[in-house]
């Protein structure tokens, strides 16, 4: 009885404490607004009315490229008195739009990497 | 003989925490790192910029080029230890001693894609090849 009530005892001194912490850039780039831009149809006007200005203008092969970008990060830190693990994992959504030299958007590029951001405490391994 | 067991079970805690505090680990990642693996499909001359996108997800920059379009996946896996070997001391010192050592791996490497203009990929290669940094906090 007293072993488990000591083992409790240091178990409560080293388990101090844990944290959660969260910072986003950008405007969340919602999927069903991606989908409605449409291949050969959608205009440079139509984006910009649907996304907003983007976040840079790229020049590519004489097409002009809407990039959008949006970045999350999620840090866990398990705060213990002998020892402390931090992790802080970023990812970013990014969306290209290239547009061809008639107005007409030509492709678009997207891809949502948040989605699979976790909180992380064990620094180790993947 | 019950003090003697519990001294015995107490002490070793008390000398392992005593050795250990003080001591971080922390890790940083900026998108998932890619490895030579995920790349191999990538065959110069044939491989089309969209097979690229649809295996690796978008990238994170393009940039144009006399022979077409540089598109750059950029990736980070950062590592830091840290241990305080001064806190030994601690117990007899009247002061608060700190021997720190603590070393820093950022890890930054990035995959590059350059296509031509019919964004058909003519070559492909890793900014830096890293081994990746380990949690290895003495510096010298």
């Amino acid at each position: 009885m007293n072993v488990l009530r000591n083992l409790g005892l240091c178990l409560l001194l080293v388990a101090s404490a844990c944290a959660f912490n969260r910072g986003t850039l950008g405007d969340d780039i919602k999927p069903d607004i991606v989908n409605s831009i449409k291949k050969s149809s959608t205009t440079k006007a139509e984006v910009v009315a649907l996304l907003g200005a983007p976040d840079r203008i790229l020049q590519v092969n004489g097409r002009d490229v809407f990039q959008y970008y949006r970045y999350d990060a999620k840090a866990g830190s398990l705060l213990l008195i002998i020892l402390n693990f931090s992790r802080l994992s970023v990812k970013s959504d990014d969306l290209f739009i290239l547009i061809n030299r008639d107005g007409i958007v030509e492709d678009v590029i997207s891809s949502r990497r948040t989605e699979a951001l976790e909180f992380r405490f064990w620094p180790f391994g993947d | 003989m019950m003090r003697r067991s519990r001294q015995f079970f107490v002490l070793p805690i008390l000398a392992a925490a005593l050795v250990l505090d003080g001591c971080n680990v922390a890790r940083i990642t900026l998108n998932t790192p890619i490895t030579m693996n995920d790349v191999t499909f990538i065959e110069p001359g044939r491989t089309h910029l969209s097979d690229v996108i649809a295996k690796l997800g978008a990238p994170d920059s393009m940039t144009d080029s006399d022979n077409g379009v540089v598109v750059t996946y950029r990736f980070l896996d950062m590592r830091y230890s840290r241990v305080n070997l001064g806190w030994l001391a601690k117990p007899w010192s009247p002061v608060d001693p700190d021997l720190i050592f603590s070393r820093l791996g950022l890890g930054v490497d990035a995959f590059q894609v350059l296509c031509d203009s019919g964004f058909i990929v003519q070559h492909r290669s890793f900014l830096r090849h890293l081994a990746g940094p380990q949690f290895t906090p003495y510096p010298f």
